[in-house]
């Protein structure tokens, strides 16, 4: 029993990685009809972020995190300018590759300037966990999972509650109605990327301590966070959320009673046969075509 | 008139296409055997065998993306596939080359007809990521499954193959041969793009819900394009491991099948001509970049950046737009006159349906509807908006399935079969929102109409004689070589009408044909609809336009909440109290004729 | 001074052109109707107003001020709504929040002032007071044109620019946005009208222009242009002879 339950609480802990950079998936995605394939770069640069300033500067822990999420903020700005704003009235497909380009520009570029040998970062929070019974609970992932809940419930109030965030939706589903009714659409999407870079960063800087902090650490995590947005169906923030969570937690028992090495082929084979079944994802997809 | 008329359109620019071809056929013999006369050092010839071999992989992208509009990601994992089983059959297990090719490919094409499979439930953004699973699961397999596959490690001493005569061992004979695969290879997938297959990949792509309406069976299109595909993918595989006599895990990843996409597009993904430009181009491009040490994959990723922003279409796209190429074949033909092929025996009522009802969740949209249409008439349907028009219109030409009822079409119980299979059936429909495969001439959009199965034109000649006849009869055949993108709103309804006709339909279905007509405009459609049913077409259209309704209509079905609440003669019909209650507000003061 | 005007505007899209030297006029008060067949530019008139498109030459004046070549969402701020053709509500959003979307050219607007005007909205159309909380794509057509122009009637514009608001409704319901368009002038907001429907355009409007191919060829009041032989027989299916 205490097995299972310190096996759901680790997938817990994994998944809330997946659903923060699965949430700036589907951000962007319905900002710009657009799959961001530089997501998990946004995670490594974030990570790389914290190397800079918690390492190599020697600021404070928690001064490093702030700098460098609002760092993240900057960067999302200009890779919109850079990668997506050009490229703002073509298809899908010609974006997809600009962020192909950019995801490979990114790795290289810290390649670049860090070299191939992974940096780590020391835990967060200043003790090693708690035990609550016969289950451990690190303190890294009780800080994931906190920090996770927190920015799904900010982020449900800013886009529900707020008329910026009513904004931000009708820029996502309709650009040029949009601007005629007065919004100004490319600050909308700025500000887009500018949070789901934020997310992305985010997950980077809390997975850190976990990984060693490699210029491909992004890759792998984004795959995962791309078919959790997926199981939840695409485009569904809450379902991105949820889909995050139960990879995460699929993965771990995978992993723990199945085969270690094929532990990410059991999450896609999962992934695969449950989109048979059910082809729209949990959520399905909102807006029906009308023929 | 005969074939012959239409089959010499234009001699001057066709004889201006056969030199060219000579000159092209010339040029690439003597490319291919270049690398033969010449002193090539190994890393050259290395470049050249991977980008050969590449190219021929990353065709497959060109059919199953670029002409069927399906994105995937496990192009490495079938190059894979094909280099795996050449390397494993030759070194494990003695097989030799070609039967190790020939199961490699099968191999392949199984694959990919299984990721094609999927595409029955899933499409978009869901079945690409079922590629990317499936690339996952075969990179895993062949990283962990050391027993079979070496493991990370990979496999060395991969054996060349013979021709009858003639030793391929030789680095620089192989690669002629595989320059010669390529060539066959981009021949062939270049003239497909011209084929029946072809243009149904493209309606496919640009519409699938229009392509399954008019005849196209899109299912098994989509199945054709990721088979073809996979067995590129293995064909290029199992050249490269030849060609390199050693391979590992690593170079069929995600990573490699992105490298692949990343690939087609640069170069042009719908044209066979810019894949293979894009291949080459990044596989030269780090090369040259090689100066710029620590930065010179940083660089490339910038490039593509900017190719992307400079050259959204691609290098091959870009050229296309300064040199024209392929743009228009001024075929000129004076049309025979339309015909349309419709027996004249079978019951009264062309059309019926008992009970028919389709419910979304808790929404009834269409309830209960018992309807005959009578063969050889006009048949309006009215009714509020949102009262199940158009979705009784989706039901009967199998957009939609029942919730219950049924259908039947000149007393043949239709209820079960798919938009395509209803097509041949002899159902055709047109859209309210007009749906036409936009990146196709008027005349391709017609010929998908014509080649609907069971239509009487067969051959290449027959069906584009038939497409000019049914362009003649809506006043288009002039300008059928013009992309319909750039036809006015009013003339696309009559390409879609025209691409309905043209496989010889024996029920017509129209939604709101005359929105967004003006008067005159909508004049001249009724005189169309008019000699259509001259020639003896059953017609069902939806209108809001009463003026036009009364004028053309036979007999008129009032629909409000997914019920008939009336029927009859628009005489009857549009003085009826509960139609002028819940749809007309006035009675129409004007119009009668 | 006229609220909006046209000087030889000239339009393309890539070499073709759409709009051919118009020009035209829209005083304070009027409701003034677009007429034309399909293509001839009614509807690139209107997007080249409110900024979607950018006129290659000419000059387009609102309240006196250039505004050619501003953008959309700057135009709209100066009073300038623009009711584009389809409807196109946000389908995720509910009805509420499309039409108080509409007060996004309004800078500051205090929280009662919204709430009024989203009343008076729905005063004007009774029939989606009962969506409001309904996401937009569940209306049907007739409900979504309704949403469409509340959502242009919350910019509080001086001019108010309809592309085919009748455009696939029941009749009973064409009426509807009819008497309702003649309602909104009666209030004081002027209406540029782009209609199919010509006859139900020329009921209710003051002028009428009549586009051909890019450009005008008529103006004039209603009894003008429905007496005149050429447009009776373009534009409103009448038969010189037969009629």
């Amino acid at each position: 029993m205490s097995i299972t339950l310190q096996l759901l609480f680790t997938g817990l802990g994994i998944g809330s990685i997946y659903a923060l950079v699965a949430l700036g998936f589907v951000l962007i995605y319905r900002a710009t009809n657009v799959v961001n394939f530089a997501q998990g770069d946004f995670s490594m640069i974030g990570a790389f972020l914290m190397v800079v300033f918690a390492v190599d500067m020697g600021l404070p822990y928690w001064l490093s995190a702030v700098i460098a999420i609002a760092a993240m903020a900057g960067f999302g700005i200009l890779f919109n300018y850079g990668v997506y704003y050009p490229l703002r009235h073509r298809t899908f497909l010609p974006v997809v590759i600009s962020t192909i380009g950019a995801s490979i520009l990114l790795q290289n570029g810290v390649l670049a300037a860090y070299g191939p040998h992974p940096q780590s970062l020391p835990a967060m929070l200043p003790f090693p966990g708690i035990a609550v019974g016969g289950v451990f609970l690190d303190s890294q992932y009780l800080l994931i999972l906190a920090v996770t809940g927190a920015m799904v419930v900010l982020q449900y109030l800013f886009f529900e509650r707020t008329m910026l965030g009513k904004k931000l939706q009708a820029t996502s589903q309709d650009k040029e109605m949009a601007s005629l009714l007065g919004i100004p659409v490319a600050l909308m999407i700025g500000i887009t990327f500018a949070y789901s870079a934020v997310l992305g960063g985010l997950a980077g800087i809390l997975v850190a301590p976990l990984l060693f902090v490699s210029i491909n650490m992004g890759s792998t995590i984004a795959l995962k966070a791309f078919a959790a947005s997926i199981i939840g169906g695409f485009g569904d923030v809450t379902g991105a959320i949820v889909g995050g969570l139960a990879l995460g937690v699929v993965e771990t028992f995978g992993a723990a009673y199945i085969s270690v090495p094929y532990k990410d082929g059991f999450a896609f084979l999962v992934l695969f046969l449950f989109l048979m079944v059910r082809p729209q994802g949990v959520f399905g997809e909102k807006v029906a075509e009308k023929a | 008139m005969t074939d012959a008329t239409l089959s010499h359109p234009a001699p001057a620019s066709n004889r201006g296409a056969i030199a060219g071809g000579i000159v092209l056929a010339v040029l690439a013999a003597a490319l291919a055997v270049l690398p033969l006369t010449m002193t090539l050092s190994a890393y050259v010839l290395n470049m050249l065998m991977q980008a050969v071999t590449y190219t021929v992989a990353v065709l497959g992208l060109t059919v199953v993306l670029g002409y069927t509009g399906q994105l995937s990601l496990a192009q490495a994992a079938f190059f894979g596939i094909g280099a795996y089983a050449v390397a494993l059959g030759t070194v494990d297990y003695g097989l030799g080359f070609w039967l190790s090719m020939v199961l490699g490919l099968a191999a392949s094409a199984v694959a990919g007809a299984v990721l094609g499979l999927t595409s029955l439930r899933i499409g978009g953004h869901y079945l690409a990521m079922v590629t990317i699973a499936f690339q996952q699961i075969v990179t895993l397999v062949l990283v962990n499954s050391i027993d079979v596959t070496h493991g990370p490690d990979g496999v060395s001493g991969i054996a060349r193959p013979n021709l009858p005569g003639v030793s391929l061992a030789n680095a620089k004979a192989y690669l002629t041969f595989c320059i010669v695969v390529l060539y066959a290879v981009g021949l062939a997938v270049w003239y497909l793009r011209r084929t029946r297959l072809g243009r149904a990949m493209q309606a496919v792509r640009d519409n699938e819900l229009a392509a399954g309406v008019v005849g196209v069976n899109t299912y098994r299109t989509k199945v054709v394009a990721f088979t073809i595909s996979a067995i590129l993918g293995g064909l290029g595989g199992a050249l490269f491991a030849s060609g390199f006599s050693y391979i590992s895990p690593d170079q069929f990843s995600f990573a490699e099948s992105v490298v692949f996409l990343t690939m087609a597009l640069i170069g042009g993904v719908q044209s066979a001509f810019g894949t293979a430009l894009g291949t080459g181009l990044l596989i030269l491009l780090p090369e040259w970049l090689r100066f710029l040490k620590e930065i010179y994959l940083a660089i490339y990723g910038l490039s593509v950046i900017l190719i992307m922003v400079f050259m959204p279409e691609g290098i091959w796209g870009l050229l296309e737009r300064i040199a024209h190429v392929g743009g228009g074949r001024p075929a000129v033909v004076t049309p025979r006159p339309f015909r349309l092929d419709i027996p004249d025996s079978g019951p009264a009522d062309i059309l019926e349906t008992r009970g028919l009802a389709k419910h979304f969740g808790g929404l009834r949209a269409v309830d209960g509807v018992d309807l005959k249409v009578e063969r050889g008439s006009v048949h309006a349907l009215i009714g509020p908006n949102g009262s199940g028009k158009t979705t009784l219109l989706n039901v009967l030409s199998g957009l939609y399935r029942p919730t219950g009822g049924s259908v039947s079409l000149a007393g043949r119980d239709i209820t079960r079969l798919a938009p395509h299979e209803r097509c041949a059936a002899g159902v055709g429909r047109t859209f309210q929102n007009i749906r036409l495969f936009r990146s196709l001439s008027i005349l391709d959009n017609v010929l998908i109409g014509a080649q609907r199965p069971g239509a009487p034109a067969k051959g290449e000649a027959a069906l584009r004689e038939r497409a000019f006849e049914a362009l003649g009869f809506v006043g288009l055949a002039d300008k059928a070589s013009e992309l319909v993108g750039s036809l006015p709103y009013g003339h696309q309804r009559l390409v879609e009408i025209a691409r309905a006709l043209a496989g010889n339909p024996t029920l017509l279905l129209l939604d709101e044909p005359a929105a967004g007509l003006n008067p005159t405009e909508k004049q001249e459609l009724v005189e169309l609809l008019r000699r259509l049913k001259g020639h003896g077409l059953t017609i069902f259209l939806i209108d809001h336009d009463m003026a036009m309704v009364e004028r053309i209509a036979d007999h008129i079905t009032v629909l409000n909440f997914g019920k008939r609440i009336a029927e009859g003669t628009p005489r009857d019909v549009l003085r009826h109290p509960a139609v002028i209650a819940a749809y007309l507000g006035e009675v129409p003061t004007h119009g009668a004729a | 001074m006229a609220l909006l005007e046209l000087i030889s505007v000239t339009a393309s899209y890539g070499a073709v052109d759409a709009l051919n030297a118009v020009s035209l006029r829209v005083e304070e008060g009027e409701i003034v109707t677009l007429l034309g067949a399909n293509g001839a530019g009614k509807t690139t008139t209107l997007r080249t107003i409110s900024g979607l498109m950018k006129p290659r030459s000419g000059s387009i004046r609102f309240l006196g001020k250039e505004i050619a070549g501003a953008s959309a969402n700057s135009i709209v701020r100066l009073g300038l709504s623009h009711v584009p053709e389809g409807r196109r509500i946000f389908p995720g959003l509910t009805v509420r929040e499309n039409i108080l979307l509409g007060s996004s050219n309004r800078s500051r607007v205090p929280k009662a002032e919204l709430d009024r005007d989203l009343d008076a909205a729905f005063g004007i159309f009774p029939d989606i007071l009962k969506f409001a909380d309904a996401p937009g794509w569940t209306l049907s057509g007739g409900q979504q044109q309704m949403v469409a122009v509340a959502r242009g009637l919350m910019a509080r514009p001086k001019l108010l620019m309809l592309d085919e608001p009748s455009l696939g409704l029941a009749p009973i319901i064409v009426q509807q946005v009819f008497r309702t368009i003649a309602a909104i002038r009666e209030r004081g907001t002027t209406v540029l009208l782009v209609e199919q429907n010509a006859h139900m355009a020329l009921s209710i409007a003051d002028r009428g222009y009549v586009l051909e191919t890019g450009r005008l060829i008529v103006e004039g009041p209603p009894a003008t242009l429905l007496n005149n032989e050429e447009v009776r027989a373009a534009y409103l299916g009448g038969r010189v002879t037969a009629g």
